[in-house]
This record gives C-alpha cells, structure tokens and sequence, in this order.
C-alpha cells in the first residue's frame, strides 16, 4: 500500500514536472544537491548557479535541501533519477558516502559535476567533471606572499611564522596546511610554528592568545581561514604586545569582514577562490554536455586562487 | 536430620579496616535442619553468609562445607557447589520471564545455540509443582509481586541443585498468607533434604519454623541451641546483651478530641470510599495485606497521590491537601515505608536531613540562620537520643534504628501532630525497636496522634487503640483495642473463612 | 555497642573522602600547574593566567549553572546550542535592530533563562528525562540560530557592548570577573541559602525530599532556569569578545561543560558536589589545553587528555561510592 501511494506520488510529481517544462518552455532540468543551503557560502554557491542559468536560459534549476545529512543528501540523488533530471550538479556532503549514489547516476545515464568538493580518488564511478578550487596552490600563494612581505621587512627572508590550521582531517585545512609548508621549508630562516584552530573564531582568538605568551617575536600569521585569523587578529589587538598594523596577516576565503579589515589595512591579505566562479563554471559544463555533447577536455577544472590585498580589493568576488 | 554438619565454621574472622566484623565465629549447621541465625544490625549476620557466598573474603579461619574447607571466590562459584543465597533485593531480571529467570547462567541449548524453550519451560513447570505454587512460568518476572518473585529465586536456586539455600528476612515485605505459603514451602524443601539457613527480626517465626538457633553479637558467636530449650527472652537477652524489660512498652493515654477525619475518600483502583477518624493522643493500627492499599491510603491523605474523590477534615476544618507541602502545614507528618527510599537524603548529614522540612522557617530572605538550624537539630539529636559523632555524620553511617530517628527527628521539629507512620520498625533490631516505641509514646505524651500501618501482627495488637482492618482498597472493619486478636484481624484482612482456617 | 564500632570504621574512609572531596581536585590541579610551569616557564607569566582564566570563563559559567543541574540529578546538552542562539540575538540587537545596549544584554538574557526555564518545564511536567527534552532543544536551538542569522555571522558590536567579552577592570578581564562572581555566588547559594540545600537534597533522594514537603518541580525548573540564563550570558560573553554573532558558537560546549562539573567531584547520580569543585575543574581543563598549546604539542593530544582526564574522574567518583557501601 505505501509503495502503491509512494508510486502515485512520484508518477504524479513526473508529470507535473515535464509538463512544467513544457509549458514554459524548458528543455533542461538540472538537480543541485548542496549539503546545506541553511549556510551562507552554499546558498551563495546556488544563486551563482541560478544567476548562470537565468543567462543561458531554458533551464529549471531543482535544489533540495539535504540538512548537511549524508543519508539525506543519497535519497535526495534518488528522487532527482525518480523525477528524471537530466543533470546533477553535486557538492557531496561527504567524499566517500555519497558514491552509491553516483552509482545509480551512472546507471541511470545522468551526469553528474562535482564542484567544491572532490569525491574519493579512484571511485568505481564516473564523474564529468570536477571544477574547484585549489587549495594546495591557495597555500602555496598566501606563504609566498608572506615570504615576500618578510623580506621588504627585513631584507631577506626570516622571521616567525604562526600558521593557524583548519579542523584535523578536513580536506581543505590538509591541502592548505601543504601548499604553505612546501613554500616555507624552502626558506631555513623562517620558523614556522602550527597549532589547529578548527576553522573557527573562538578558537583561533584562543590558539593565538597562547602563542603571544609562548613566543616572544611574531612576525606574520596565516589563518588557513578568514574566521581563524580574525580571532587571532583580535587576540593580537588586545595583547598589548603586539601592533597588529605591524604583524603580517594573511587570511582565506576572502570573506566581507576580512575584505574591510584589508580596507582598513588591520589585515595584509586573504586568499579569493572565486567560489561563485566556480560553481557557473561546472554549472557551465554540464549544459554544455548536455546540449552539445561537448565533453570537457580535463576532468579536472581549477580555478585559480587569488591574493586579495588593498591594491586589488575590487577582484574579490564579495561572496557572502 | 543426619549428625554430620554440612557448614561448618572454625575460628572464622573477618576484618574490614578498622573493624572487626567477625571475631573468631565457631559453630556448625546440620544437614537437613532449618537453622535460625540472629542478633542486631551489625552483629556480624551479613558478613558471615557473604563470606560463606564468596561475596567477600575471610580474614582467617575455616569454613568447611560437606566436610571439605572451602573458600568460594565468588557468588557464582558457591552456587555451583550448591550455596545459595536469596536477599532481600532480589537478583531477577524484571524483562525476562519466569523459566528464563530460573535457568539465567545455565540456560538450556539445542545445537550449540539456540535456547531449548521448551525443555526449560517444562523444568520451570515441575519446578513450580514442587513447590506447590501456582505461577505461569512465561510470565515477565517484572509482573510478579513480591512473594512469587521470592518463590522464583527459590526455585532459581534449586535449579543450581543447592543444598544449602540461605535466606535474608525472606519475610520481611511479605504478607501473612504469603508468608504461610513461604513456610510449606520451607518445609518441602527440609523433606527433601536442603539444608536452610534463616535470617529474621521476627523472633515468632523462628519459634515456627525453624530447627536450631545461632546468635551472633558484636561479631562473636554467643549461642547454638535448639529452638524448643531456648525462650524469647533468652534469645533476646543473648543478642541485646541486656535484660529488655517490655517488648512493646505501650502507655495508654485518654484520647481526646477529633483531630483528623476522612470521609469516602476515593482514588480510583486503589482506594475506594475509606472513612475513619483519629483523636488525639490514639495510636490507630492499620493492619491489611500487602497490597491492601495501607500505604496508599497514608500517601493519599499526605497529599503525594491525588485523590479522586473525598475529604479530609483536620481539626473539624476541611483540608485541600495538593502537596506533601499542604500537609504538612496542616501538622501532618509521613513516616514512610522504606526509609532509605522514601524517607532520608542518604548523603547528606544529620543536620541536613533534621533541617528538610524547616528550612523555610530558620531562614530570613531563603538564607539559613545556621546558628538556629544547628540548635534546633541539637536539641532533637538529644531528644531523640540518637546516636551519632556529630551532626555533621553522613545518616548513611548511622545504623537503622538511629536513622529512623533521624526520620522522626526532622518531623519533631517541625512540630507536626498528625504522624502517619508506614511499617515504622521494618528491619530495626530489637532494642531500637523499642526505643522507637518509646518515642511514640512521647509522641502522644505531647499531645500528637498517629496513624501506624504495620505488617507485624504482635506490633499492631500491642501499640493501637484501634485498629482498622483494609482489604482490596477498602476499610472492611474497625476492631477496639479490646476485640482485637490476631484471628479475628487476619480474618477480616483475608475476606475469606476456609483460608483462614487453612493459616491456623 | 556494636554500632560504635561500625562507625569508627566507616569515619576512617569518611575522613579520607571527605579529606579528597576536598583538596583531591585542588591537589591535582596543582600537580599539572606545577608540571607546566616547570616545563615552560612563560606558563607562569601573570598575563598568562589572567588568559587562561579569561579562556575558562565562557565555559566555566556555563558550568556554575551546569553543577545546579547535575546536582539534581538532571543533565543539559542544550547550553552550546542556547550560547549560540543568545549570541546571534545579542548580535542582532547591536548590528541589525537598532543598536540598543540595553536590549541587546536583556534580551538574550531573558531568552537564555526562558530556554531553560522549558528545558525544566517539559521534563518535570512531561516526567521525561532531560537528556531527551535538552537533546531536542540542542537541536532546535542550533537551527533557530541559522534561521535568525540567515546562515551568515552577525559582526560589528559597538565599544560599550565590547567591554563585557573584552574590558579590563584594572589588570583584570572584564570576564573573569563575571565568572569569578558566578562562582561565590553560587558557592553562598548552595552552602547557605535554603534552594541550595534543598537542591542537594532533591538531588540526594528525590523521593525523601518531595516527602519532606519539597517542591521538587518547583526546583528543578529553577536549576534549568539558572542554567539557561548563564548560558546566555556565557553567550553575551563569547559574541563581546569574538566581536561577532558566530554561528557554530558553542558547538560542543556542552562536553567541556558537563567534563568541568564531572572533574570538579560533582556526581552524575546527583546530590554531591559544588561550584568550587567545577571551579577547578574547569581550570583543569583549561590549563591543560593552555599548557599543551605553550609547549607546541599536536592537538590531538588535548582531546585524547581531557578524555582521560574525564574517564578517571568518573571512576574515582564510582570508587568512592563503592567504598561507601562496603
């Protein structure tokens, strides 16, 4: 009897929805599952994608709510092959949960783009495409520019380094701890010392209050995001110790407070991502799959990170 | 009965730090015999048959069991060599049922893994048809009262082939019919050759049942002797280790005006239409089965369960009684059944416990006057004579009698006169007994009355005025000091004149 | 007398227990604080005391509520989930709805004790058990958050409303202050007032106490009423100092929280314990995190230690019970 009612549900959802693309016209439905639209940076994500395709036009956009809830985000996948997407646009919750899904994706002959986040290397499934950010180079451009900055500072490159790191065993906070360290181990004068922050404020304020005590000479900090190094920017602010004016400080996200920090010069830089760029981007490829039959030439599409400081202020993206 | 001891105890000592519970006990119990072990609280009852269960280990000396020494490591090792013991918290698993209960640890299995269900529901059935009681053995254990859970551990224990199945007050919470139901079944036990060890306060039922007779005091062994050569004022004698002058010194006052009165009070299924009234200066005795409604009925008036219908009058005033609160600013002060559950903040001190209702009144603005708070709970441990180092002792640490006192302390001093009293000498030894007594006397000296539930038959005829009987929710006679006799209680309690005849 | 002998016994471990229910705590909490100031000397710098202190403080007024409730035997997870959600408001009032100082400490405020007043309320009225209705109420809590702040922190406060996360009175953080003043208030509360006394006696017999002519609910609702009301402060706290209404604020409070009450000799079961208990215990935690921190250790370290640390209170708190009966 359930399944009997669950059909119905489903069969008259069907109609509904082709109808509605006949009538206005649509010849595409594309699902998005983002693992929850209650966060500022994924509803960002989705009005980038909906801004995209209001100018391609013809497309209906589905987005579901999945609550950051891997079990919610699989049956969500189900219902969209139910309904007969013709594309999913994905940020799994999840790396590795998530790919039974694919699977039945897959199966059921519907592409899928992945973007901000990477599912498991080497999954038995096939993904389009994947278009992100690349955090290992994001690392990487916010230590050379914090090299740079120590040697117009002091000559040649030396100091001390804090480097506030994101949650343990988040992929981000491990790809851009990486980036950072691969720049800075080239340089034996800079001391780089490492402490979590778990990716918040509160944290990153208190990880910094203890750092001021134990080391004597601060010369920059990174917050592997922009919530961690306004924390510590105002432990640095409250010490009395240190001039946060003098202390280079570098940021990621590039998040609107961080951009006025950088404004008011208290923050020297924040790494840009262009996550609204990236989303248009895969949203992009996938229609253009779709439609044309286009595939794109590399399964892997980054787009480029970018120091955000006083001179470029107008290039960030002002996400969210 | 055979001349060889199955038990027997050599010089056995048992020291805790800084106690000596046991002090070189000697002494044997034969095979086949009911053997009555008693003395007060803390003579060293409960640490001997601990030991003897492997619940705790002994100091020095022997015990030999059937000959051989023994020295169980744990309860389960004693009762694989045939020693049980049941306690008065029983060990039963409430979600499971009768059979299973019975075969826990040794279930039966068919194919390495499955449980034979119905090889164990047949043995727990011949089980129940040894012993003569009718208990459906898939029933969940949770749904059994207290005296077939109690029937369950015995047959859980014959189960493990015990020949020696040793009781701890098994008839403490039972009722009179079920505690005759308890003696057949002692008795069909005894003919089968198991040896029973007993533990009691009520010295009548050792006259009833038991063979021989062991008193413990202060950790040493004072007496064995057979049952028949020894009176009750010997054995009280032996276990006080003074000359206790009355059992139930009861000084009888004129009663006085109506204090309190219930009139067709009501909570549906369990009270129905209970009217009585208590002048001040009276005992009034409420004797009844377990299970009667006695307790419901001191709960009901003292404002903890709600009642349906009915109305109590206190002084010739109607009373809205919602809360223990209500009740006791209408001087009504409850005494509950089990002390330790109901009545007394086990952690706390003596004077935080003596403090519970009164705070309120030694306090200005919710802050305690504590110079007040420790004069008044002074004066009561003084009152009271109870005994404890200060008033700062944990009531955990004071023996029963001592925190019965507490219990009755904290209503002194919040000059209650209306005390309802429920099973007040439950698990007390016999000289705090008495001091518990006296101190109703005092009580009705000051001018208060009392409403006493009691389960001990002698206790109940001795201290009352009056007596009501309860049955089934209901009040079903009023019986004056003068009419009252244990027949004639135990007739109206039961309803029934065959099964009268059949207790005798 | 055989009774006076059972009670010269039972007083040698009484007095033992009582000796480390006392300074047991204290003594190691000494014991680390000496170990880290042994290891790194700036350990000792006044400045980095005043920090710690500072640091324990949003947490640590959590605990004072914290220890009323568990007192009665009753627990709350909800506290992280009302710090944040008391946050967002006090940040909305300052950033978004008009700026009011007074409205923007008043009101979450009267939200925090109105949370927990309803925590208190549905588990003594619907006789279910807290950690079930705080459980439901995390959760709530945790989405109104989100709702109210549209997924996006709430950032900006004015100066006036900074002074309660980040002033100075003298040398002293404005915080620790309010912490430190929770603390011997709630000390005198519980030692001397009679809803302190009662609250151990709820906690230590429920049954004796609702007996003894106790308003047991009565109680209990205002514990969970205290403990939502420091919540919201500890919010107030938190959103002041971070200058910002965060939205995963105080995820995961509600550990460090009960870890404190638990560390400090406060007994799950109910009915023993206090606030200068929690005090330490809170300190504990917080030296340690500090002291890890100073000596450069990785961080997986701190969580594996505060669990052992929490582990081995809870097994002393059992030895001691089993001692007790024995």
């Amino acid at each position: 009897m359930r399944k009997l009612i669950l059909g119905l549900v489903i069969g008259v959802f069907l109609v509904c929805s082709v109808l509605g693309s006949l009538v206005l016209g649509k010849d595409l439905t594309i699902g998005l599952s983002f693992p929850s639209l209650s966060f500022a940076w994924f509803a960002f994500l989705e009005q980038a994608v909906k801004d995209k395709a209001a100018q391609l036009g013809g497309i209906e956009v589905i987005s579901l709510e999945a609550e950051n809830n891997v079990s919610k985000q699989i049956s969500i996948i189900e219902d969209m092959i139910i309904k007969g997407v013709d594309g999913v646009l994905l940020v799994p919750i999840e790396v590795e949960a998530v790919i039974p899904a694919i699977e039945a994706l897959n199966k059921a002959n519907i592409p899928v783009v992945t973007v901000d986040r990477r599912i498991k290397e080497g999954a038995p499934v096939q993904i389009l495409c994947h278009v992100g950010a690349d955090n290992v180079e994001g690392g990487r451009k916010a230590a050379r520019f914090i090299v740079e900055k120590l040697t117009e500072k002091y000559g040649e490159p030396k100091g001390v380094v804090i480097e506030l790191t994101g949650t343990p065993g988040a992929g981000p906070a491990i790809d851009r701890s990486a980036g950072f360290n691969e720049i800075m181990k080239q340089y034996p004068n800079i001391v780089v010392k490492s402490q979590t922050a778990n990716f918040r404020r509160e944290d990153g304020m208190k990880v910094m209050e203890d750092f001021i005590m134990s080391t004597p000479q601060i010369d920059a900090v990174f917050g592997a995001n922009d919530e961690m190094i306004l924390g510590a920017i105002q432990a640095l602010d409250a010490s009395g110790k240190f001039d946060v004016k003098e202390v280079i400080t570098v940021g990621f996200d590039a998040l609107p407070e961080a951009l006025k920090l950088i404004e008011e010069g208290v923050l020297d830089a924040t790494i840009e991502q262009f996550p609204g760029k990236q989303a248009a981007t895969a949203f992009e490829i996938l229609v253009k799959y779709l439609r044309e039959g286009v595939t794109p030439e590399k399964p892997l599409v980054y787009i480029e990170p970018k120091v955000i400081t006083k001179d470029n202020l107008n290039e960030a993206e002002k996400s969210f | 009965m055979s001349d060889a001891p199955i038990l027997h105890f050599e010089k056995l000592t048992k020291r805790f730090p800084g106690v000596l519970a046991l002090d070189g006990v000697t002494f044997s119990i034969q095979k086949g015999e009911v053997h009555a072990l008693v003395g007060e609280n803390g003579a060293g009852k409960s640490t001997l048959i601990k030991i003897v269960t492997g619940v705790y280990q002994k100091t020095a000396g022997e015990i030999f069991f059937e000959g051989k020494p023994v020295n169980f490591s744990s309860p389960h090792e004693a009762l694989k060599n045939g020693i049980a013991a049941i306690y008065q918290e029983f060990n039963l698993i409430p979600a499971l049922t009768v059979a299973e209960n019975i075969f826990m640890g040794h279930h039966f299995v068919t194919r390495r893994f499955f449980v034979d269900w119905n090889r164990m529901r047949k043995e727990a059935q011949e089980l129940m048809r040894f012993l003569d009681v009718d208990i459906d053995v898939d029933q969940k254990v949770r749904d059994l009262g207290v005296a077939k859970k109690q029937v369950v551990e015995i047959a859980k224990a014959l189960s493990h082939r015990a020949r020696v199945l040793i009781m701890d007050e098994p008839t403490a919470t039972l009722a009179q019919k079920e505690i005759e139901r308890l003696f057949r079944i002692i008795k069909v036990l005894k003919s089968e050759g198991v040896t029973i060890v007993y533990i009691s306060h009520r010295l009548e039922e050792i006259y009833e049942i038991c063979d021989r007779v062991t008193v413990l005091r202060d950790g040493r062994h004072i007496a064995t002797r057979d049952v028949r050569d020894v009176t009750m004022e010997d054995l009280i004698r032996m276990m006080v280790g003074r000359e206790v002058v009355e059992r139930f010194p009861r000084v009888s006052h004129t009663a006085g005006e109506e204090v309190l009165r219930v009139e067709g009070l009501t909570r549906r299924g369990v009270l129905e239409n209970i009217s009585f009234s208590l002048r001040k200066g009276e005992i009034l005795g409420i004797a009844g089965m377990v299970g009667s409604g006695r307790t419901e009925l001191l709960r009901a008036i003292y404002g903890v369960d709600p009642i349906d219908e009915g109305k109590i009058y206190i002084r010739g005033k109607e009373a809205r009684i919602r809360s223990p609160l209500d009740a006791i600013n209408h001087g009504i002060a409850l005494l509950p059944e089990e002390r330790k559950v109901h009545g007394l903040v086990l952690l706390l001190s003596v004077l935080d416990n003596l403090g519970l209702p009164i705070l309120p009144l030694v306090s200005v603005r919710g802050f305690i006057q504590d110079g007040r708070l420790k004069a008044i709970a002074q004066d009561m441990v003084q009152h009271m004579n109870i005994k404890t180092p200060s008033l700062f002792q944990r009531v955990m640490y004071l023996s029963g009698g001592n925190q019965q006192k507490v219990v009755l302390g904290k209503w002194f001093a919040r000059n209650c006169d209306i005390y309802l009293f429920d099973e007040p000498t439950r698990g007390i030894d016999v000289g705090a007994k008495v001091e518990i007594y006296h101190l109703m006397n005092r009580l009705l000296e000051r001018g208060a009355s009392i409403v006493m539930v009691s389960s001990e038959l002698p206790e109940v005829l001795a201290m009352s005025d009056r007596i009501l009987v309860m049955r089934e929710g209901r009040v079903v006679g009023e019986l004056s000091r003068e009419e009252a006799t244990k027949e004639a209680i135990l007739r109206l309690a039961l309803g029934r004149r065959e099964e009268y005849a059949s207790v005798g | 007398m055989p009774v006076l002998v059972e009670e010269k016994s039972t007083q040698v471990f009484q007095k033992f227990f009582v000796f480390w229910d006392r300074v047991g705590i204290l003594l190691a909490f000494l014991v680390v604080f000496v170990m880290f100031g042994a290891l790194t000397p700036v350990f000792f710098h006044p400045l980095n005391i005043l920090n710690v202190i500072r640091q324990v403080s949003i947490i640590g007024v959590i605990a004072v509520g914290m220890t009323f409730v568990i007192l009665l035997g009753g627990i709350d997870l909800s506290v992280g989930s009302i710090v944040a959600f008391t946050g967002i408001i006090a940040a909305g009032f300052q950033v978004k709805w008009g700026g009011s100082l007074f409205l923007s400490i008043v009101v979450p405020l009267l939200i925090g004790g109105g949370i927990g007043f309803l925590n208190g309320f549905i588990s003594t009225k619907g006789k279910l058990h807290p950690f079930i209705v705080t459980l439901g109420m995390m959760s709530i809590f945790r989405g109104a958050t989100l709702l109210v702040a549209q997924g996006k922190p709430i950032s900006g406060m004015s100066p006036a409303f900074r002074f309660i996360g980040a002033g100075m009175v003298g040398p002293i953080p404005f915080p620790v202050i309010l912490f430190l003043g929770c603390v011997i208030i709630a000390g005198i509360v519980l030692k001397r007032t009679v809803f302190g006394r009662y609250i151990y006696a709820i906690g230590g017999n429920e049954e004796a106490a609702l007996l003894s002519g106790i308003m047991v609910e009565r109680y209990k609702i205002s514990a969970f009423t205290l403990l939502g009301f420091l919540s919201g402060l500890s919010g107030l706290i938190l959103t002041s100092r971070l200058n910002s209404g965060e939205l995963v604020a105080g995820q995961g409070y509600e550990l460090d929280v009960i870890a404190s009450v638990v560390i400090g000799g406060t007994s799950l079961m109910g009915g023993e314990g206090g606030v200068y208990g929690t005090l330490i215990g809170a300190l504990l935690i917080g030296v340690v995190s500090n002291g890890l921190n100073l000596l450069g250790v990785q961080p997986y370290w701190q969580m594996i230690v505060k669990g052992v640390i929490v582990i081995f209170a809870v097994l002393l708190d059992r030895l001691k019970r089993r001692f007790r009966t024995a």
